[in-house]
């Protein structure tokens, strides 16, 4: 599903290089759910935007659901987001000025859709991850751990295959955190592939594998 | 200080363009302002050189009529005099103070030749309107029979053509190097088109009965004179003359048309120039509202490391006037070749002052605008900005 | 998607009323100067009352005369008997009208003295003009033939005239310049800004003081050729001109010789343009500097104070614009999402703006400032102020549309 081979990444400034990551190599199978750990500053969040089309590496290819992308233009790769992955930010990301169902169809605006459509797949996901009584607040209006199940549910209202999360549950206590994975883990168990970042042992012991990073490497 | 101010502004240079660039635009438009306002103030502070009060201008048409244009004329002139609400009367040009007429002519003085406005007025004219001779006398028409022809010129007039030496009695060339005048007498000032009117150089040449397309009476009438009067008069001359137009003006209606002249287009200017002002001042408020509001951060390490209250509001107004002094210097490029350049024969004064003007107004406007959210700034509590960043 | 960018610029606006009125107020009162402006100039160049045929009339204002060096010129309104033969004649026109230009002139009642302006014309232009009768009629033919000393007043004249002006005054006497003529009609003045039509008395040109007689080409007429459809202007235009060239060149005009001879036949805009043009450089450069300094100043200064707020708002709303990039927006999309917000606000300004121009404009036209002032927001005015604020809109959107949808989404997510 997720193919990196040989991804190198450089943050050049006019006077220092920085090796942010240094010939990775991961595959990703359909259905796994992998979390991806390490110390502060290790290059997790850099493999994560790599992997999620947000930044480009340096060298080396990377490979979605067969699709080499590494000659896409703007508009080919935000297609490509579109279609095939849903992101999940630690500090939720959602948008203040919009009501929580219109913060879930937002994936949806970037594809041939009609309102009414949105509307029902925006609910459905919702359903999902137990916010259906919530559809008209705004995210002010919400604890975090309901800001990240609406967050959830934006990533998951597209279809995507793969779901990306970046710290899920750092800004939130453990019960919260647990009932996140939770629902990570129920979306992974009807056939989502899920590639999480986190600093949390006890997440992580929650997932199928464990990729190990430090200072750009990969150690396990 | 000054120097970490500029580095600070330097670094952000590309996010400070667009700032810079609206506060060189509204210099720009303030120095045309300026330049405009200050121009037509210091013509207004110098003198106008006459009276005009209880003033009327006769404007006489003969039309179709062309026997004994001349004599009707005099005919009339005589029939005026003989009103005793009329105190003292004068026959001359178009040009009439405050009039839409203008003539001009080249006189020449040995080396200099100077383009000077002229008036036609018989002997009168000094007399009806008041206008104080420095040096001479006002020609007499008994002085037509000489060999040049009188004239009376200003004290502009004299500066120019002889160096502020003494005119009178001189004998001046006209653009064929012929001699053609005599000055008879030099007055001071001479603005007939109004207050707001530059002084120039002028010259009254003396009007000859027979120069019948100089047919304008000017009258000074009795303080109280009303269009009863004035009917009469109308009702006299086509009596004398009929088929003739006859047009009353009062100098100070005139007087007034030519300041609307003037004073419309600045009005409507400065109209223009408000609103664009009030524009841009609340734009830069809003733009130092928000980018302190973005640096909270930087004040509370300010804060924590030493800077008092009083310090970060300085350091934020010291980094407007920075600001506005790099644009100041890009618009100061611009509007120093207006003096350098001549641009509109302007005398350099008046380019100069409004600089002044437009630099001091400029520093007025974002001092004002920078003040609010200075102090603001300055109220952040080191702890909390720390702690959000 | 339409509404979802509404709804957002909606919300962006209410979240910030500080910032919103500093937008708006700039952006409204922007578009109140550029929307007086153009009513302003609609009044002057539009088809109004009472020449509301203008779109098919030909102003002939001056005849041009120069040395065959054109060293010295010479510039005039034309005698009656110039136009007669040249203009009058004129075969493809619907009519043509000769008409002097207004000259100040004085009346007196009992105390009062009233300024007033007087034109003499013939019957035509009464037929080419749309002038609205209060009372009585227009002078014919038959009264110019007569030489009768007839007017037409107008209703402001009337009021300033007459003592009691609620009667009717057709057959009435007005003195002008101790002359007694009756007046036979009453009209809706028309303002001093449409200068060929405006008067306060009107005589039939055979009336005394006319100087229709005099014998040269030079004098104090001029004339208005209607052509019976647009489309027809160009023909009646090039007839006109057939009939100048007929003049005989070099010839002498009271001593003056000319070797060229040039009598313009423009329509109003034209003619309009072609007086500030060929008022010498001064005029000319002036005209300009005006079209510069509104458009740069009136529009650019509003548009980059618009700029620099909305650029310098961008990172407050980094996180939404990496959330929709992440989500697979492309810049392309958000470019336009930003736009079409600033449009949307431009025309929430757009429309305040519209009803502080009403407002000025009734003022205006109540004020008396220009007697018979008919300042209006027509169809043109509207058009042309819904399409000033699409440019003001796109101009102060597109810089903070490139700069928000060119943020890179990690930086964007960070902040």
């Amino acid at each position: 599903m997720i193919k990196l081979q040989n991804v190198e990444k450089v943050y050049r400034t006019s006077s220092i290089e920085t090796l942010a990551l240094n010939n990775i190599n991961i595959d990703v199978k359909k259905g796994e759910f992998v979390s991806i750990m390490g110390p502060s500053g290790c290059g997790k969040s850099t493999l994560l935007n790599i992997i999620g089309l947000l930044d480009a590496p340096s060298k080396g290819t990377i490979e979605i659901d067969g699709l080499k992308v590494e000659k896409y233009h703007d508009k080919e790769l935000a297609h490509l987001r579109n279609q095939k992955l849903g992101f999940i930010f630690q500090s939720f990301h959602l948008i203040n000025d919009l009501s929580v169902v219109d913060n879930v169809e937002i994936p949806l605006l970037y594809r041939e859709s009609n309102a009414k459509q949105r509307r029902e797949l925006a609910e459905e996901a919702l359903v999902k991850v137990g916010l259906s009584n919530r559809m008209k607040h705004f995210p002010k209006q919400l604890s975090g751990g309901q800001k990240q199940r609406v967050a959830i549910a934006r990533a998951i209202v597209g279809k995507p295959e793969i779901i990306l999360a970046d710290e899920p549950t750092g800004n939130l206590d453990s019960a919260m955190g647990n009932e996140i994975i939770s629902i990570l883990q129920n979306l992974n168990e009807n056939g989502a592939t899920i590639v999480m970042v986190t600093h949390d042992d006890a997440m992580a012991k929650r997932t199928h594998r464990l990729i190990r990073l430090f200072d750009g490497t990969q150690v396990l | 200080m000054i120097r970490h101010l500029f580095k600070l502004i330097w670094n952000k240079k590309k996010t400070h363009s667009l700032l810079i660039i609206e506060i060189w635009a509204s210099f720009l438009v303030l120095f045309g302002l300026a330049t405009l306002i200050t121009f037509n103030v210091k013509n207004y502070l110098e003198p106008l050189g006459f009276a005009y009060e209880n003033v009327w201008a006769i404007n006489l048409s003969n039309n179709q009529d062309t026997l004994a244009v001349a004599e009707k004329v005099q005919t009339i002139f005589q029939s005026v005099k003989g009103f005793p609400e009329v105190e003292s009367l004068s026959r001359m040009s178009d040009a009439y103070p405050f009039s839409q007429s203008n003539n001009s002519r080249t006189v020449k003085y040995k080396n200099s030749d100077v383009q000077m406005g002229v008036v036609f007025a018989d002997e009168n004219l000094s007399k009806t309107i008041n206008i104080p001779l420095i040096a001479g006398k006002w020609y007499r028409n008994k002085d037509s029979v000489g060999k040049y022809i009188p004239v009376v010129i200003n004290k502009m007039a004299e500066g120019a053509l002889f160096d502020n030496q003494p005119a009178v009695g001189k004998v001046l060339k006209d653009y064929d190097g012929k001699a053609v005048w005599v000055v008879a007498g030099v007055v001071d000032y001479y603005k007939d088109k109004g207050e707001f009117m530059l002084n120039k150089p002028m010259m009254f040449e003396l009007l000859k009965a027979d120069q019948i397309y100089n047919k304008t009476l000017v009258i000074r009438v009795k303080p109280g004179t009303d269009a009863v009067f004035e009917a009469k008069l109308v009702k006299a001359i086509t009596g004398i003359a009929k088929g003739w137009s006859t047009e009353i003006v009062y100098l100070t209606d005139a007087r007034q048309k030519q300041h609307n002249i003037t004073l419309i287009p600045v009005i409507i200017f400065l109209i223009i120039c408000s609103f664009l002002l009030i524009n841009v001042a609340l734009g830069l408020f809003g733009i130092l509202n928000l980018s302190i509001a973005r640096r909270r951060g930087e004040i509370g390490l300010r804060r924590a490391m030493g800077a008092t209250e009083g310090s970060v509001t300085a350091q934020f107004l010291g980094e407007i006037w920075v600001l506005a002094t790099f644009s100041l210097i890009l618009g100061l490029l611009f509007a120093v070749q207006f003096p350098l350049m001549n641009v509109f024969d302007i005398a350099g004064g008046v380019y100069i002052t409004a600089i002044l003007i437009a630099i001091v107004i400029i520093f007025l406007i974002v001092t004002l605008c920078a003040w609010y959210p200075s102090r603001q700034a300055s109220r952040i509590h080191p702890a909390i900005a720390l702690h959000e960043d | 998607m339409l509404a979802n960018y509404i709804k957002i610029a909606w919300k962006v606006l209410l979240r910030h009323p500080f910032y919103t009125f500093i937008t708006l107020f700039g952006i409204s009162l922007t578009l109140t100067v550029l929307m007086l402006i153009t009513s302003f100039l609609d009044h002057l160049i539009g088809a109004h009352y009472p020449e509301t045929k203008r779109d098919r009339t030909l102003y002939i204002e001056r005849i041009v005369m120069q040395d065959s060096s054109r060293q010295s010129m010479m510039s005039n309104s034309m005698s009656f008997k110039f136009l007669t033969d040249y203009a009058k004649t004129v075969k493809s026109a619907e009519r043509v009208t000769i008409f002097s230009f207004f000259n100040g002139s004085n009346a007196y009642v009992g105390s009062q003295k009233i300024k007033l302006n007087i034109t003499f014309s013939d019957a035509d232009f009464w037929r080419v003009s749309d002038f609205e009768f209060i009372e009585g009629k227009p002078y014919n033919e038959q009264n110019i033939a007569n030489s009768d000393y007839v007017a037409v007043i107008t209703d402001d004249f009337k009021k300033h005239y007459f003592s009691n002006s609620d009667e009717p005054v057709v057959g009435k006497n007005v003195e002008i310049e101790s002359i007694n003529y009756k007046v036979i009609g009453v009209v809706k003045g028309s303002p001093i800004t449409r200068p060929y039509t405006h008067a306060d008395v009107y005589f039939p040109y055979t009336a005394p003081k006319s100087n229709y007689q005099n014998s040269g080409m030079v004098g104090n007429f001029i004339a208005m050729i209607l052509a019976k459809d647009p489309s027809d202007l160009k023909a009646v235009r090039s007839e006109f001109q057939s009939n100048i060239r007929k003049i005989p060149l070099p010839g002498n005009q009271d001593g003056f010789k000319y070797g060229v001879l040039e009598v313009r036949s423009d329509p109003y805009l034209e003619n309009f343009v072609t007086t500030i043009m060929n008022g010498g450089p001064g005029l000319k450069n002036i005209f300009y500097g005006v079209i510069v300094f509104i458009v740069l100043m009136l529009m650019g200064l509003p548009a980059i104070n618009l700029v620099n707020l909305n650029v310098g708002r961008i990172l407050e709303r980094a996180s939404e614009i990496g959330v929709r990039k992440a989500f697979g927006a492309p810049v392309k999309t958000l470019m336009w999402q930003f736009i079409v917000e600033n449009i949307f606000i431009t025309f929430i300004g757009g429309i305040i703006a519209l009803i502080l121009t009403f407002t000025i404009i009734q003022i205006i036209n109540a004020s008396g400032w220009i007697a018979y002032a008919d300042l209006t927001i027509n169809l043109t005015v509207f058009l042309i102020s819904v399409f000033v604020c699409l440019i003001f809109g796109l101009l102060s959107g597109v810089l903070p549309a490139l700069r928000m949808s060119k943020l890179s989404i990690i930086e964007a997510l960070k902040a």
